[in-house]
């Protein structure tokens, strides 16, 4: 479904500031797969992500999502295919177009015609019988401007979006992390139901440990611009938090100090 | 009486270029300076198209050229990754030349003798000048801004909102955020020159200079509609550009027939008066701050 051949990407090169984001990283994952990705900062993974979605070229190396090379596809083109959801939940939706306004956009991968009315009454339906399904109170307020909301529910709006017209890829930016830890763990809730509905190949970065673990049938850790460790099956099933930092500790050759993932058990 | 309708007339006419600079400025969030190169642009070649005795095919090439003015704007902007503001000043620059060049090297255009579409509705109904001209400016305000909320209400149209409002998530959405710039300049420039053109017609001449401040026009025309309905919806918005015109026309008008105002101080009242419409929300704000702070150090 998605491969990744040999992606090399250093940013500032010839400079002191060269730094080697992607380092030669290779990675597959099948149709279906909930890969889970973890790593301290700097590891690379956004910058994984980043490629993906085409915010800029690799310096070397080949994307193929779903049997095509999209290696050097525009952004906006890739997105037709790839769904993302921001760490920032005022990324993903535009503050002042309402609700339903920022679906009828999302609906844009699936038809375009631009002369069309953007909001027509059987797409109301549709966004109104899918919002509800969250149960977060959000489909009486289609008319509401998402800039109004709180920052969960623009996370569940946004997931939505990414996904009301079913991406071949839907990547997880840490899309949580900003939320209090009530609704991060309703959202992550929601995502999972989503994604094993429409049987969605999933990547999502996460500093939570348990939650990698616990999510998903594949949890990969980055490091320095490549993969370091690719567990699933029976292997990833005995994991446990401590084995895990100890194997990374191993790997590393030195203390795992980052305190943002050891305090996120 | 006379002034009375000489601003109403001028206020619907401009209010189409309002509309324009709503586009860029309100929805876009730019301050587009292209506008004063297009409305010139519009003026010249509605002018040069009248006299050749075509006034409703040089409406329809100045909107052409408006537009293709603001396609410009836009790819400097996006393809060549040029500032937003110094992307129009660019145009603006070279439509100087172009509008003379349209004009055949003069600096002045007079349509006088010519078959203006003013006077041809005019004829046509045989009605009273004032009440003619005032019809016909009323009509193409309200044609243009009934069309641009028609065309906001559209796929298109809420694609060109959202990314003034947040480009990533537009890309995001598999939409083309630099067509949905260059679109929207497009359809900004165009209004903008409409309104020159009609102006050209109206006033009877063509002048390379009338372009000048009219951003500043425009900007207070935008920014004085929203002072009486407030920012509401999209709708409200355009509507009260052609609001704020008309009034600014009378401020305009009334503070000319006052001695105070020599006829030259059009352009320092103007420039004033948007930079006071600005400023009141900060200085609001920071007289409430201070009256906060008053009140907290009474009462420790």
């Amino acid at each position: 479904m998605l491969d990744i051949i040999r992606a090399k990407k250093v940013f500032l090169p010839g400079t002191p500031n060269e730094h080697t984001a992607l380092d030669g990283l290779d990675f597959h994952m099948e149709k279906g797969d909930f890969v889970t990705i973890v790593g301290s900062n700097g590891a690379g993974k956004s910058t994984l992500f980043n490629a993906i979605c085409g915010n800029f070229w690799l310096d070397e190396g080949k994307i193929m999502l779903d049997g095509t090379d999209i290696t050097y596809l525009p952004e906006h083109k890739r997105a037709r295919a790839v769904g993302r959801v921001f760490q920032d939940p005022m990324r993903g939706t535009a503050p002042n177009l309402t609700i339903e306004e920022n679906l009828a956009l999302a609906y844009t991968r699936r038809e375009r015609k631009p002369f069309r009315r953007a909001v027509r009454r059987q797409e109301q339906e549709l966004f109104r019988e899918q919002l509800s399904r969250y149960h977060m109170d959000l489909e009486n307020r289609m008319k509401t401007k998402v800039g109004l909301l709180s920052g969960g529910q623009r996370q569940v709006v946004t997931l939505l979006m990414c996904t009301l017209v079913i991406p071949k890829l839907l990547l997880l930016d840490e899309h949580t992390a900003a939320l209090d830890p009530a609704t991060a763990e309703r959202i992550m809730e929601i995502t999972k139901e989503v994604v094993k509905e429409n049987g969605l190949t999933t990547l999502m970065i996460t500093h939570n440990l348990s939650s990698a673990l616990n999510t998903g049938n594949r949890t990969i850790m980055m490091d320095s611009g490549s993969i370091i460790l690719d567990i699933r099956g029976e292997e990833r099933d005995r994991m446990t938090i401590d084995s895990m930092l100890e194997l990374y500790a191993e790997k590393k050759k030195k203390e795992f100090d980052n305190d943002r993932i050891l305090l996120s058990q | 009486m006379s002034l009375l309708i000489g601003s109403l007339q001028l206020g619907f006419l401009y209010g189409i270029m309002a509309l324009g600079i709503y586009i860029t400025f309100r929805i876009l969030n730019i301050p587009d300076l292209t506008t004063e190169g297009s409305f010139t642009l519009g003026l010249a070649v509605s002018g040069m198209m009248t006299i050749s005795g075509h006034p409703w095919l040089g409406i329809l090439m100045a909107a052409l050229a408006g537009a293709a003015a603001g396609a410009v704007t836009g790819l400097l902007q996006t393809k060549l990754g040029i500032h937003a503001v110094l992307a129009g000043i660019l145009t603006m620059s070279g439509l100087y030349t172009v509008n003379l060049m349209i004009l055949g090297s003069r600096s002045n255009l007079s349509l006088i003798g010519s078959d203006t579409l003013f006077k041809q509705i005019q004829d046509l109904f045989s009605v009273d000048k004032d009440a003619a001209y005032l019809i016909i400016a009323v009509l193409a305000a309200v044609l243009f801004a009934a069309g641009l909320i028609a065309f906001f209400r559209t796929h298109l149209g809420l694609c060109i909102r959202a990314t003034g409002d947040n480009e990533d998530m537009v890309s995001a959405s598999s939409i083309d955020v630099h067509a949905m710039k260059i679109i929207a300049l497009a359809v900004s420039n165009a209004c903008v020159a409409v309104s020159g053109g009609l102006i050209a017609q109206y006033q009877g001449f063509a002048d390379i200079s009338s372009g000048t401040g009219m951003l500043v026009v425009g900007l207070a025309s935008v920014i004085i509609g929203e002072v009486f309905t407030g920012k509401r919806s999209l709708a409200v918005g355009l509507c009260s550009s052609v609001l704020g015109s008309i009034v600014y026309r009378f401020i305009i008008a009334l503070a000319m027939k006052s001695p105070i105002f020599p006829a030259y101080a059009l352009k320092l009242v103007s420039a004033v008066i948007v930079a006071a419409a600005l400023a009141i929300p900060v200085i609001r704000y920071q007289y409430s701050m201070r009256k906060k702070k008053k009140e907290a150090g009474t009462h420790a």
